[in-house]
């Protein structure tokens, strides 16, 4: 694949399928939808982070008049009864239907408890009042080093460290514990001649999607239930939706309605079960709307973390041991990204002796969900930091003496992958020959800093099918919910195969009754497999055509050549017909053509991102400007380059929101008192200069035009780089995110 | 608490309207009417996504109650195409890309049009400005001002 | 939000008798709605009845003349910072009402409006706390989370007034005009406000039955130079985490009178009569300027989260001073 190849519609930038409807308002989300006979519906959230709950009594709320029906817990299938059936994985169950509405405990503020369905959004709210709890309160346990003290309350009676193996006796709020070890670290330090370690702590920060969670769901007298809902995944919402009911997936259809932005958070459901159990206890369709209260204090955000790093070098440069200590929250329920973060923290470098730890904690916050390459960005963070803090006492440039140690084809990772064919070193050569590396960086208060990311990017499953029209045009039938223009990037990989233009696609995204089983979009999958699937169903669609041609011209399917848009016959008759022309013939041959293609490829192929940022520290109001910007980044072949540039400038700017502003905030009792947009800070356009982009294409040998995910990599590197450039500017390692104006002040007052 | 007759004209069409006091002119716009291109994203103000021109002026309609909007002359994400053509800034953004998943742009279309029917002749840091009130998570920003800076232009030249 | 009956206002003889039944909370006046309708949202205001004032006619206007501005209560916020007078004769005005909120909330927020909106703190607009401020017994920003709480006239209530239009026209030396049942009252902004030591419960002088209909602005001298400095997180759009409105008298180098306000660091605007005094009849130097930093904040008192922002405030009034002397 390293040799470059010619393409018609891929690296161009059609305009995207779904463009004018979503700039004309008429793109339906999830909250437009609409339905006869509609109640609306509101969940009821604990006021405490850690409680007992001792009764509920919903007596007042139903007597209320426009009360239809109201679910708790007990309206759940209790999966202590599913131990038999499940075993182990019934203490998993416990924890999804438990987040999903809280049976014995409530785990954070926000914890949902009860739902009413009325036939007003103004009645359902004022009937949660009605809805009498009583709560005995308990201790709560908000960080995750007074999580891990021995002392700490516990959030499970039951849960028990797995480490490396082996279950403790005692129960823990520590889940678990993985280690990844390569080498011999002692001697790698032994070895090195300058050796630093720090202490490192990141906020727990939210994706901050726009639209807020929606589901509208209904309950056929026949069993059948739809929902119809805003989600990265329709078919991941039916697998949740039916293992938390204990329903048929047969007897679920998801319909995904154009999604608000996800970037991780809209992968696990909150209201979709809750929407499902009003739909069933009412008999009317029920539609529930989270507000931004909700979305901020009810679903998963990415964890906080506390993170130590060392790492040591040789005089030369050369970096001879990396050591990581880990601590992520998991929020209320195990399961944080600290294993991804593991894996990626020394990933951008071949490092002979690393040491990582990983600790999965849990504290009174909601259970975090993904977020944009989850767990890499605080982990980089750290990492990051002490490479730039080496580079500087070895007196290197820091982007040389990454290129000293980046890892290369055949090189292998600390968690265990040996490298296929990567482009981490072309990232840092395209930044060192970027004019904005080598632009005047000298003035008082100005600084520079560049930092690297690695994510390693999913396969999975994804299916299409192409319904081939007699105009020449295909409509392409896939199950990837778009939430940045993968309607297209898709379409053009089908467009390709066929030789037709991206604007005779017409791609819809359909719901779970109507498609082949499809994976969510996320992990920077969806281009990468689903378009790997539109590109195997094109194909399947050019074998049949080339079947019809066979047939039309009464020669040997193996003496019919598609190239260019035109079949054409070889050795023998001089016969020749474009594939518009044919389609118009597919009758004659024998009937529609229809093509399908799924996949669950394995050679997702790492990505790869290093970034140069100048910034001007204000000393005086502790305010960061970031006043310059570039990202190079691997994409492996930019299917829609437009769009792998927004991907980009997208997750550098949620990044630098990540380093500057974005954090909960909260109080001793375990409330986030900043539960909004104003006072969670989330970048404007006048906190950000342009974001300028280059992209580097080293083909992923996993993909047949060369494809890696572009989506999530780019969030990884701004902490990093911003440290590293208010370092440069004002001469203060900061070791804590978020870099406000507070902690800047403080910083600058004490040295 | 009695509802109270309200008339609007909204994208130039007259509703008579009986309206509970308490809803905003957003629920009026998305419930009421039916107009659900205008996006609820934060209830506060705060992202903009609610942005409704009213008598001229780019508003956040979830910070406005619908009764004191009575007699106004309202424009919305679905007025803005006419006689089937887009709206310079609607096709601005649709050609460089200037939304991602598209919940924050009918907000963002809105904000720029009132903007660019204010004056089409400004600098970047000025729409910078002009445009603070909006939120996107998506795009990082780069791709909506080079989306409405292309949209000016065209105004500017075609005026 | 709960219910309420609605009423446009037809006259401020109707607007004041329909206020007079109740005290406050019963019925309410809504103009831009900016401000409470978040409260109402929030469940902080249960009214039963709101009075539309925008239906009042002529209350939105802006005059100038030599002698000063009249800028009635309803004017928007963008329409003062856009005021060409406003702009080149009242510089700290237009550019505190240019930093306020967003474009599209300083289209509807109203003068009166800003001015009389209530506080941002994170324990008042929590609807399940009941603080001080809405008749509790606490502060919780004492012993609580305090990063964006007042550092000065905090004691009871550490609140800080998150007007920016406010400490602008007091530096202006602006008065307003206040219309109750007994007829109206014309009183400095300044006296306008209150600490919470006077009233924990509100942030100002005027009473459930009265409203404020005009602010009146004298014309600046022409040595005057002023400047409103806003430090926040973000950008924009955002509240000060501490704000310096000035106004100084110039002759040369040499300040001749200052006026200095501070934002976003007490409950109140917050007259620095240190930082004045420092400055008053000294030539401007980096030192003058730093020590009227240093006393306006001398007698600060920080919460546990917010002593950044006595470095914050006292940097920018140096700042502020510096650019004057420019």
């Amino acid at each position: 694949m390293s040799e470059k190849k010619e393409y018609k519609v891929i690296g161009t930038r059609p305009i995207r399928h779904d463009g004018v409807d979503k700039v004309t308002g008429r793109a339906l989300y999830g909250a437009d939808f609409q339905i006869a006979g509609l109640l609306h519906g509101r969940v009821l959230r604990s006021p405490h982070a850690h409680a007992r709950i001792v009764s509920i009594d919903t007596s007042r709320a139903e007597a209320y008049p426009g009360v239809k029906g109201i679910v708790t817990a007990q309206d759940l299938p209790d999966p202590a009864d599913k131990v038999a059936d499940l075993g182990e994985g019934a203490v998993n169950l416990k924890y999804l239907c438990d987040n999903i509405l809280a049976r014995d405990k409530v785990l954070y503020k926000g914890h949902a408890v009860a739902a009413v369905a009325a036939t007003s959004p103004h009645i359902a709210e004022e009937a949660c009042t009605l809805i009498d709890v009583a709560y005995e309160v308990l201790p709560p346990v908000l960080e995750v080093r007074q999580a891990m003290e021995p002392d700490a309350p516990l959030l499970h009676e039951n849960l028990k460290t797995t480490s490396l193996g082996e279950t403790a006796d005692e129960p823990s709020n520590v889940a678990s514990h993985l280690q990844y070890k390569k080498g011999a670290p002692e001697k790698g330090f032994a070895e090195a001649d300058v050796v630093i370690e720090r202490e490192f702590v990141t906020g727990t920060v939210h994706q901050g999607y726009i639209e807020p969670h929606n589901a509208t769901a209904l309950y056929n007298p026949d069993g059948h239930l739809t929902i119809w809902c805003s989600t990265q995944g329709a078919f991941t919402v039916r697998e949740q939706v039916a293992e938390i009911l204990q329903y048929p997936i047969s007897k679920i259809k998801v319909v995904p309605m154009e999604i608000g932005g996800g970037f991780g958070g809209k992968i696990s459901v909150y209201i979709k079960p809750v929407a499902a159990l009003l739909a069933m206890k009412t008999g009317k369709p029920v539609k529930v709307l989270m507000n931004r209260t909700d979305v901020f204090e009810g679903t998963g955000p990415t964890p906080a973390s506390y993170i130590r790093v060392k790492m040591g070098a040789t005089k030369a440069g050369k970096v001879t041991a990396a050591e990581a200590y880990l601590a992520f929250e998991a929020g209320a329920y195990p399961g944080s990204p600290v294993g991804p973060g593991a894996m990626c923290i020394f990933a951008p470098y071949n490092i002979e002796n690393v040491l990582i730890d990983g600790y999965d904690v849990v504290v009174n916050k909601p259970k975090t969900a993904p977020y944009r390459a989850p767990g890499a960005t605080n982990a980089a963070f750290g990492s990051e930091t002490i490479l730039d803090e080496l580079a500087e006492r070895l007196e290197i440039d820091p982007l040389e003496i990454r290129l000293m140690n980046g890892a290369k084809e055949g090189d292998r990772r600390a968690d265990g992958p040996i490298y296929p064919r990567i482009g981490y070193i072309e990232t840092v050569e395209a930044a060192k020959q970027h004019p904005h590396y080598a632009a005047p960086n000298g003035k008082k208060h100005h600084g520079r800093g560049v930092a690297s990311g690695f994510w390693f990017n999913i396969g999975l499953e994804s299916s299409v099918t192409i319904n081939v029209n007699v105009d020449g045009t295909i409509n392409l039938v896939e199950g990837s919910t778009d939430i940045g223009g993968t309607r297209a990037s898709i379409a053009m990989q089908a467009a390709e195969v066929l030789g037709i233009p991206a604007e005779s696609v017409n791609p819809s995204v359909v719901d779970t009754n109507s498609v082949g089983y499809t994976a969510v979009t996320g992990g920077s999958r969806t281009t990468y497999a689903t378009g790997y699937a539109a590109y195997e169903a094109a194909q399947d669609v050019k074998r049949q055509m080339i079947a019809r041609a066979a047939k039309l011209w009464e020669v040997d399917e193996a003496n019919v050549q598609f190239a260019d848009g035109e079949f054409s016959c070889i050795n023998g008759k001089e016969e020749q017909i474009s594939f518009r022309d044919l389609c118009a013939r597919l009758g004659e041959t024998g009937g529609p053509v229809v093509g399908s293609g799924t996949v669950n490829p394995g050679g997702a192929g790492g990505a790869f991102a290093t970034h140069v940022v100048d910034v001007e520290v204000d000393e005086e109001t502790g305010k960061v400007e970031i006043l310059r910007y570039t990202a190079t980044q691997d994409a492996g072949k930019a299917i829609h380059p437009s769009y792998v540039e927004g991907q980009i400038q997208g997750g550098v700017v949620q990044g630098i929101g990540w380093a500057l502003n974005e954090e909960y905030i909260y109080d001793a009792e375990g409330t986030m008192t900043n539960a909004s947009f104003l006072d969670y800070r989330m970048p404007t356009c006048l906190d950000l200069p342009m974001i300028d982009t280059v992209i580097v294409e080293v083909p992923n040998p996993g993909h047949p035009y060369g494809v890696r995910g572009v989506g999530e990599v780019p969030i990884i590197p701004p902490p990093a780089a911003i440290a590293n450039a208010i370092y440069d500017a004002v001469g203060i390692r900061m070791t804590e995110l978020p870099m406000s104006p507070e902690r800047l002040l403080k910083a600058i007052g004490t040295i | 608490m009695a509802k109270h007759p309200v008339s609007l004209t909204v994208n130039g069409d007259e509703h008579d309207l009986l309206i509970e006091p308490r809803k905003t002119l957003l629920a009026v716009l998305r419930d009421t009417i039916g107009l659900t291109g205008t996006k609820e994203g934060c209830s506060t103000g705060d992202c903009g996504a609610c942005t409704v021109i009213v008598e001229g002026k780019a508003v956040t309609s979830c910070m406005v109650l619908g009764v004191t909007a009575a007699g106004k002359e309202i424009t919305t994400i679905e007025g803005l195409a006419s006689d089937g053509a887009l709206h310079p800034v609607q096709r601005a953004f649709i050609e460089t890309g200037g939304y991602q998943c598209g919940f924050c742009t009918p907000g963002f279309i809105i904000a720029a049009k009132a903007l660019l029917d204010e004056n089409p002749a400004r600098t970047e840091e000025e729409f910078r400005h002009a445009l603070g009130g909006n939120i996107c998570r998506c795009t990082g920003y780069t791709k909506i001002l080079e989306a409405v800076m292309q949209a000016a232009e065209e105004i500017r030249t075609t005026a | 939000m709960e219910k309420f009956s609605y009423v446009n206002a037809t006259s401020l003889e109707q607007v004041t008798s329909l206020l007079s039944d109740s005290g406050w909370g019963e019925v309410m006046v809504i103009a831009g709605g900016t401000d409470l309708l978040g409260e109402l949202k929030e469940y902080i205001e249960t009214p039963k009845t709101l009075i539309n004032l925008k239906t009042l006619p002529g209350m939105d206007s802006i005059s100038a003349d030599g002698s000063g501005l009249k800028i009635g209560a309803l004017a928007t916020v963008a329409d003062i910072a856009m005021y060409p007078e406003i702009q080149n004769h009242y510089t700290v005005l237009a550019q505190a009402a240019g930093s306020v909120a967003t474009p599209q909330i300083r289209n509807v927020g109203t003068l009166g409006g800003n001015l009389c909106q209530r506080p941002r703190c994170w324990y008042y607009r929590d609807e399940t706390v009941d603080c001080l401020k809405k008749g509790g017994e606490l502060c919780y920003a004492i012993e609580g989370l305090s990063k964006y709480h007042a550092i000065l006239g905090g004691d009871p209530v550490y609140i800080v007034h998150p007007s920016d239009i406010a400490p602008a026209l007091i530096a202006l030396g602006a008065s307003l005009k206040i219309v109750g049942p007994e007829g109206e009252k014309t009183m400095s902004v300044e006296e306008f406000f209150t600490l919470p030591a006077t009233n924990p419960y509100r942030e100002n002088v005027l009473e459930p039955n009265e409203i404020v209909v005009e602010v009146q602005v004298p014309h600046p001298k022409s040595n005057a130079k002023s400047f409103y400095l806003k430090a926040r997180e973000k950008g924009a759009p955002d509240f000060a985490l501490a704000s310096v409105a000035g106004v100084f008298e110039m002759e040369g180098n040499t300040c001749q009178a200052a006026s200095i306000v501070l934002g976003g660091v007490a409950p109140a605007p917050w007259r620095s009569t240190e930082a004045e005094a420092a400055l008053t009849g000294k030539m401007i130097t980096e030192s003058v300027s730093m020590q009227a930093g240093e006393d306006a904040v001398k007698d600060a008192q920080p919460l546990n989260d917010n002593a950044y922002k006595v470095t914050l405030t006292r940097n920018l009034i140096s700042r502020a001073a510096m650019m004057a002397a420019k």
